[in-house]
């Protein structure tokens, strides 16, 4: 039986055999249609031309990269630099310390992600915020108080953090072990060379010996307000001249290696490598990028990488739910706990880490069918044992494309699966593509609408009509269409079981149909039956490629790239990608790009 | 003080506890005859997402025989703020109801309710468009005029004013930022207003903002001199050195500067909020505490803007900060689904499509139904809530709302993505500058934007700018206009005629509308 023409409200007004629940994001995108596709420059390009995500870095050495000006350290890495030079001043009571300061700290300013507008939703890195506020300088300047106040709490920690020196019954040494104490302690801290002159400056508020707790304090609170402390202060060697470019300096260098891929300041060896020039030569350097990416510290770097990027952050809870009933006859026996939204995001972390850790590229990690689900809930979706160590259970299931049908990017929190939101997830995030803006007026679509519609043909009649087609129809329907045999929580199905929202009674079924041309490439208009030949046209496709690169600069350099001037670092990565370098290898490479290694001191 | 008068330590001590119930004084009634200028201003900002209130469920009834008059080239109307009372309850209209011991006489008195107001281009999803960043928006100018240029926002030009803070003496934070991100942006260096604009970090933790505008007991032993002038130093001596720095480097290390001189007068702020009790409770505690669970707990919500309410009021009784802006989220209401496509989206719709979930009790049809629930508790919970309490603490021969100028906007008008009719409502008169106890309608009635009929409930119309209310707002609030106005038009933010066929305020702003942009909001002066 076909339904009247009718509109949108209107078809509401009948009764609905089956849930109709749309994702958020649906009707701004329903809203996005207006038969004008923006290209990546901005300029309105023909309505049957979907945008294209440049794929193709061309270098030119002579180029001047752009430089994020005076970055700041980020929230993440100013704790993790606190703790750690608290860990180097009083290592037996470092926990103590951090506990006692905790009221200073939990004032921080947390940083905001951001990405390169447009949607707002998916692959946005909190190392792009770089704003500085007053609330950085106000907490900033307290937290350093407080750290100095607790570190020279009482003469026992005094006597540690800076020498039995300044406990001791002669008062006239206190002057030389402030000297020494500044030395080490400020070498940490400013993460460069302590002079004199250094020596002499931050000295000043102690005053003259003999010297109390409170001078000690007031040193190491100094020493936390500084520029090069709070700032990546970088001049470049031979920090003098007016070059636009300059190499890095070994202190330089090592701050960039130790808070990229550690989030946190230089350890001992690093500062070593620093210290002694190591670190300028090209087989110092290399070593201890090979060093610093070994190390575990590394991990929570990389899980900071591609737990933003990858997060599905219009994931609601799964719980949220519960005792509709529609959403009841789905799940069946099966009852989602509060923890499993964040089980999937976490199992996607764990798949790319564990690909990086064991060797993998990142084509074994995008087609990976194994489960990295820990609980015994995630893993009867995959119908697998719980991962615990070792190699992960196969998933055993050809319908499983690796990434693109892990379940927290099939998952909805309700009862219907978002083909919407899984196509603008894939075309945004993994592919880069840019979707043009919703306007408004979105609710007056005529459709036509068989009252057994699967959810791909409900999708289908309503974005596909009318201006709204030609973002839908070319952009976003079929990426989402093609995992449509994964229910709303990501399992598997051969039909979709259609269910009266109004008790939850199962009243029919509809056709499974994952057939579509997916327009991975402009100009590709081959047919994907699922999501596995999907798969295998987004890899065919440079963009996931192009796209990952670009994500992992922002995630680098702390900002947006700049497709000229930043071609070299970008080329240098898609290259390692396009070779089919272990994904080890690929995220050092950046580390080894002149890019990383230079500032620029150009302004645009 | 006058006979019985809240003293500091009774509001106090209500502010340190789990929520701030404040008994109604009959004397401050008597007092309102006698309130005069102090020349100290006060703003407070509240943001709603989405908007897409039914104007009948947003607005009070057609008035009566309502004042006229011509003005931008049409007929705009006034009338006293009708309110009715029912079983316990006092009624303005659907949305702007509440309890009779909130929504009292005298609290009507204080409030206007504004209506044809409007950004005179597309404007969907926005979170700066409250306060005239309309550029923090996920998209705008499909005609080629997308906005990019990012501008600051009011409060933050009241922040940084002279005229607004003649004196700082007692001010530990200019402005106070609350909720979800986007609503306030400022200069990177505030004093100069140069660098870039960026937006301001919102802190949504009540005991963290307590500690902001808190000023404990001084220890008398603490006589060491500060070690912010040797910080200063630092931040000189780099920009000053020899080293090599880029332009955009040392651009950074003033703003840097700038947030020290700063940070250097607030450590010299002599004020005693001493006798404050410190909050045993934050905010955050009551949000992840909540059973059930937060997004479905009015009661938790309540309790959670009622704490942020306390940190904004003690801080306006200390005097330690005068502005504020909140940008609140999606709850308010007992909807546990997708509230931006399945309410905010559909609440043009005259019915409800999900019959599995019971609709609110009276509150109307369809989607709307949750819409007015989730505004009414916002009204009631927290606009009322700051409301009352602002109303409650003497200051002066008034109280401290009739210093301040406190506004809830909604992001959308009465459809959602869309900038027409956009609701302002208001408390307190902003030191005796507005005239109060008003709806004020500046609709433009043969302007039609949105015709109602069957699937539609929305009948709007455009009227004046949106810009022309934050200019008057500048205005009340001690504002030059050279420190606010800029380009061809006055009031405050960008203004861009749209070309996009389908935007049903295309074509509608005339001269006529535009050339009075400047002015002071007719009405609204006292």
């Amino acid at each position: 039986m076909k339904l009247a023409t009718t509109s949108f409200s209107r078809r509401l007004q009948g009764r609905r055999p089956w849930a109709v629940v749309l994702s958020p994001l649906a009707a701004a995108l329903l809203a996005a249609c207006t038969g004008i596709i923006g290209s990546e420059d901005g300029v309105p390009e023909g309505p049957d031309v979907p945008p294209s995500t440049p794929t193709d870095f061309s270098c030119d050495p002579d180029a001047v990269p752009e430089a994020l000006p005076l970055r700041r350290l980020s929230d993440v890495q100013y704790r993790n630099t606190l703790r750690d030079l608290v860990t180097f001043a009083l290592p037996a009571e470092s926990e103590e310390v951090m506990t006692e300061i905790a009221f200073q700290t939990a004032q921080l300013v947390a940083d905001v992600a951001a990405n390169d507008g447009g949607d707002q939703r998916y692959a946005k890195f909190s190392r792009l915020d770089q704003t500085v506020q007053q609330a950085h300088i106000d907490t900033g300047y307290h937290t350093a108080e407080a750290v100095g106040a607790a570190l020279t709490e009482n003469p026992t920690r005094i006597a540690t953090v800076v020498g039995d020196c300044a406990t001791d019954a002669d008062p006239g040494n206190d002057d030389a072990c402030l000297d020494d104490f500044i030395r080490r302690f400020g070498e940490r801290a400013l993460r460069r060379a302590i002079d004199d002159e250094d020596v002499a400056f931050y000295r000043e508020p102690a005053g003259t010996a003999p010297l109390e707790p409170a001078d000690y304090a007031d040193v190491i609170a100094l020493l936390l307000n500084a520029p090069h402390f709070r700032y990546f202060v970088e001049h470049g060697q031979g920090g003098f001249a007016e070059d636009q470019v300059a190499p890095l300096d070994a202190y330089e260098l090592a701050s960039r290696l130790s808070y990229h891929f550690w989030q946190t300041m230089p350890d001992e060896a690093l500062f070593a490598a620093a210290r002694s020039g190591e670190l300028l030569s090209d087989e110092g350097y290399q070593a201890q990028v090979q060093r610093i990416f070994n190390d575990p510290r590394t991990t929570a770097s990389l899980e900071g990488f591609f737990g933003q990027w990858l997060q599905n952050s219009t994931l609601e809870p799964l719980d949220s739910r519960l005792g509709s009933p529609a959403f009841d006859t789905m799940r069946g026996s099966f009852t989602p706990t509060p923890t499993l939204r964040e089980d999937m995001w976490q199992e996607v972390v764990d798949s790319a880490v564990y690909y990086t850790e064991q060797g993998g590229s990142f084509e074994d990690f995008f087609r990976s069918d194994r489960s990295f689900a820990k609980t015994p809930e995630l893993a009867a979706i995959y119908g697998v044992e719980p991962w615990t160590s070792g190699e992960p259970p196969a998933m055993n299931d050809p319908a499983r494309a690796g990434l693109i049908t892990r379940a927290a990017y099939l998952a909805t929190g309700s009862a219907n699966t978002r083909p919407v939101m899984k196509g603008v997830f894939l075309r945004r995030a993994i592919l880069c593509d840019p979707i043009p803006p919703p306007p408004p007026e979105a609710e007056s679509v005529e459709i036509e609408l068989p009252e057994d519609a699967s959810t791909r043909e409900y999708v289908d009649a309503l974005t596909g009509t009318g201006s709204c087609g030609s973002c839908h129809i070319p952009l976003i329907n079929p990426l989402g269409f093609a995992t449509e045999n994964f229910d709303a929580l990501g399992r598997k199905r051969d039909v979709q079981v259609l269910i009266d929202p109004a008790n939850g009674d199962v009243i029919g079924e509809a056709e499974v149909n994952t057939e579509v041309v997916p327009l991975v490439e402009t100009t590709d208009s081959r047919t994907a039956a699922n999501a596995v030949e999907l798969a295998d046209q987004m890899l065919e496709s440079p963009k996931p490629y192009a796209c990952f690169t670009r994500q992992y600069f922002r995630y680098t350099f702390g900002r947006l790239e700049d497709l000229d001037r930043d071609a070299c670092a970008l080329a240098d990565v898609k290259h390692s990608l396009d070779a089919g370098a272990p994904l080890s290898e690929v995220l050092r490479t950046i580390a080894l790009s002149d890019s990383f290694k230079q500032r620029s001191f150009d302004t645009p | 003080m006058k006979n019985g008068k809240l003293n500091r330590r009774l509001f106090l001590r209500g502010a340190a506890g789990f929520t701030l119930a404040l008994p109604v004084l009959p004397s401050l009634l008597e007092d309102e005859a006698e309130a005069a200028p102090t020349g100290v201003r006060r703003f407070v900002a509240l943001g709603t997402p989405h908007g897409a209130v039914w104007p009948q469920n947003m607005y009070p009834a057609a008035p009566q025989g309502p004042e006229t008059m011509t003005y931008g080239g049409h007929e705009i109307r006034r009338a006293d703020l009708d309110m009715t009372a029912n079983n316990g309850r006092s009624i303005i209209s659907p949305v702007l109801s509440a309890d009779s011991s909130l929504l009292t006489e005298q609290i009507r008195s204080k409030m206007n309710v504004l209506r044809g107001l409007d950004v005179t281009f597309y404007l969907a999803h926005h979170r700066g468009g409250h306060l005239g960043n309309y550029a923090e928006n996920d998209g705008n100018g499909m005609d080629g005029q997308a906005l990019t240029e990012h501008r600051p926002t009011i409060d933050q030009i009241m922040a940084w004013s002279d005229n607004f803070y003649p004196n700082l003496s007692t001010i530990l934070e200019r402005s106070l930022v609350i909720g979800r991100p986007g609503m306030s942006a400022n200069w990177s260096n505030p004093g100069s207003q140069s660098g870039v604009v960026q937006n301001i970090t919102p802190e949504s933790n009540s005991l963290v903002l307590f500690n902001r505008i808190f000023v404990p007991d001084e220890d008398p032993m603490e006589t060491r001199p500060l070690i912010v002038d040797r910080v200063i130093d630092d931040y000189h001596r780099l920009r000053q050195g020899n080293r090599r720095l880029s332009a955009e480097d040392r651009r950074r290390l003033d703003d840097h500067l700038d947030r020290l001189d700063e940070l250097q007068r607030k450590l010299n702020v002599a004020v005693s909020c001493g006798d404050i009790p410190v909050p045993t409770v934050s905010s955050n505690e009551v949000q992840n505490q909540a059973s059930p669970a937060f997004h479905l707990n009015a009661t938790a919500q309540a309790q959670y803007w009622s704490l942020l309410n306390d940190v904004i009021v003690a801080a306006f009784i200390c005097d330690t900060c005068r502005v504020a802006s909140v940008l609140a989220g999606t709850y308010h209401s007992d909807y546990d689904g997708d509230w931006h496509q399945e309410i905010a989206h559909q609440a043009e719709l005259p019915m409800w499509p999900f019959p599995n979930t019971p609709l609110p009790d009276n509150m109307g049809p369809g989607p709307q139904a949750y819409t007015v629930q989730h505004h009414q508790r916002f009204f009631e919970d927290v606009f009322l809530d700051l409301v009352s309490k602002l109303d409650q603490v003497p200051d002066g021969d008034g109280t401290l709302l009739d210093r301040t100028l406190v506004q809830w906007t909604q992001e959308s008008g009465s459809r959602t993505h869309d900038p027409i009719e956009l609701p302002v409502v208001t408390a307190g008169s902003g030191d005796e500058w507005f005239r109060t106890g008003q709806y004020v309608d500046y609709r433009n009635l043969n302007s039609p934007a949105h015709t109602a009929d069957q699937d539609n409930a929305v009948d709007s119309h455009t009227g004046l700018v949106y810009n022309q209310w934050l200019g008057t707002v500048c205005t009340a609030m001690g504002l030059e206009k050279s420190e606010y106005e800029s380009g061809q038009y006055g009031g405050y933010g960008e203004l861009i005629l749209s070309t996009e066929g389908w935007y049903s305020g295309q074509g509608k702003y005339p001269s006529s509308v535009l050339d009075v942009m400047g002015e002071e909001l007719p009405y609204l002066e006292s």
